[in-house]
């Protein structure tokens, strides 16, 4: 069974933040969760190793971001490894 | 209470060999970042910008046998503690002087370099050797041993461990040791060099680091820039300076340290205002009579305007008349090595009579509300001065200076 993007990150999100997977809304900050910035560096971490992507780096305010802003982050990501691969292949 | 007295210093840093570049790159708030020389040409790094060393070549300083035990930190310690000693005119070899001189020299993470060529050698060559001096480089007391090694001084001497506040803790600690007579002469300081790509990359995972370059306390600051060298100082109780009729350079009036106990990397307004306290405690000085203060200043999100916060708590409405600068927009956040090359510009400052400015500044932030000396030195009378030193860790070192009683 293959899980979307959104709900990998919402559970990298959960897992780190020890929030239930449910509580977590598109529109949800990290820190409206609740997760300290030093968190929100290892979610974006576990987000790069599991997607095997580099997250863009923005201002360093991860904690105002919300977590669909990621889900967004990690597609774009994603795409433009695709794009990538497409270019070697 | 025993005086102490600060006869010597030497640097070397992003701004070239010796205190005198750094002190005047930092007057003129000349910044020394630029783009980053990564340490693997081919690496793709997001760092973008640093404060690195360049053109310094340590053959010119030691020779084959002496530089295969020192690491890049060792060497930058060295080179400024020459520099120091030879200011200071001190003769270690006169009476019982060399077991009466402590040596204490903070760093952050000790010999990264060394560490990192001999990790190359076993994770990517495969190779089931390392070199035999492995370890005598890496040790984070080294540069205090090869200190002591050099000058021949035989009192106390060890490293000490404090992230971006090493040097004021190495500082501190040597103070102590003065006032209470287990020395009467000390060799202090602190050295830092990350650039490996293992630091380096820790570094960019934190994302703590600018991109473009260090604005400290305004708007448009992006993180901190990394920076690297050395500061040593020759401390000395102030009957023994005037004995052998050393000129002072300033006083250390009073020290300050304090633990978050808190977060491991937000910094906190309380943990940083206690370190104040204590220091304007320890010297005796009622916060109206500080001038300057050389902030930690890191360009963080978080640091600044926890700094300032602490800056008015203990300061009241003096904070408004106070000046208040980083000196990171020049040098870069030499971590380890920051409190030694900032008390540079602390000593400057009280001895020219000038505030150096906050370099690389735009617009101000409203949640960093002091008075920044945006830019432009500012030529003021100077008499007692503070040196913020806050590390990851919650752990905060204050120095007091005052300029020498005539």
């Amino acid at each position: 069974m293959s899980e979307s993007v959104q709900e990998q990150v919402f559970k990298i999100i959960a897992e780190h933040g020890k929030v239930d997977v449910g509580q977590i809304k598109p529109e949800s900050t990290l820190k409206d969760l609740n997760i300290a910035s030093l968190e929100a560096i290892e979610i974006i971490f576990d987000i790069e190793e599991h997607f095997d992507i580099t997250m863009p780096d923005r201002d360093p305010d991860f904690d105002t971001d919300s977590a669909q802003g990621l889900v967004h982050a990690v597609n774009e990501a994603l795409a433009g490894k695709q794009d990538e691969a497409g270019g070697n292949a | 209470m025993r005086r102490i007295v600060i006869t010597g210093m030497g640097a070397i840093s992003a701004c070239g060999t010796g205190a005198a570049p750094l002190w005047e790159a930092m007057r003129e708030g000349r910044s020394a970042i630029a783009p980053l020389v990564p340490p693997d040409p081919d690496a793709v790094m997001r760092m973008k910008v640093a404060a690195q060393l360049k053109g310094f070549d340590p053959t010119a300083h030691f020779d084959g046998t002496r530089l295969g035990l020192l690491d890049r930190t060792a060497q930058m310690t060295l080179v400024a503690a020459r520099e120091a000693v030879a200011q200071a005119g001190i003769d270690f070899t006169s009476g019982n002087l060399a077991r009466r001189t402590a040596t204490v020299i903070g760093t952050g993470v000790g010999g990264e370099i060394a560490r990192d060529e001999q990790c190359r050698k076993i994770y990517r060559d495969n190779s089931p050797r390392v070199h035999p001096l492995s370890i005598v480089r890496m040790m984070p007391n080294a540069p205090a041993s090869h200190v002591s090694i050099e000058f021949g001084t035989t009192g106390p001497a060890f490293g000490v461990v404090s992230a971006c506040a090493s040097s004021n803790h190495a500082i501190i600690q040597a103070a102590a040791m003065l006032r209470s007579g287990q020395a009467d002469a000390a060799l202090v300081g602190g050295t830092e060099s990350c650039f490996s790509l293992a630091g380096l990359r820790a570094w960019e995972a934190m994302r703590v680091v600018a991109d473009d370059t260090c604005r400290p306390f305004c708007k448009q600051r992006r993180g901190l820039v990394l920076g690297e060298g050395a500061g040593m100082f020759v401390l000395e109780i102030l009957e023994h300076a005037r004995a052998r009729g050393a000129a002072i350079l300033a006083e250390l009036v009073g020290v300050g340290m304090s633990a978050d106990a808190g977060d491991i990397v937000a910094p906190s307004a309380d943990g940083a205002a206690a370190a104040i306290r204590n220091a304007l405690e320890d010297a005796e000085l009622a916060p109206e009579r500080i001038c300057y203060i050389n902030a930690h200043g890191t360009a963080t999100p978080a640091n600044d305007p926890t700094e300032s916060k602490a800056i008015r708590m203990v300061f009241g409405e003096h904070a408004d008349r106070l000046a208040v600068s980083s000196t990171k927009g020049v040098h870069g956040h030499a971590l380890g090595a920051a409190g030694a090359l900032e008390l540079v510009a602390a000593i400057g400052a009280l001895r020219e009579d000038v505030i150096p400015p906050t370099a690389n500044f735009l617009d101000p932030d409203p949640a960093c509300d002091l008075d920044y000396v945006p830019n432009t030195a500012r030529e003021q009378r100077v008499d007692a001065v503070l040196s913020n030193s806050f590390a990851f860790g919650g752990l905060n070192a204050v120095l007091a200076l005052r300029r020498p009683a005539l």
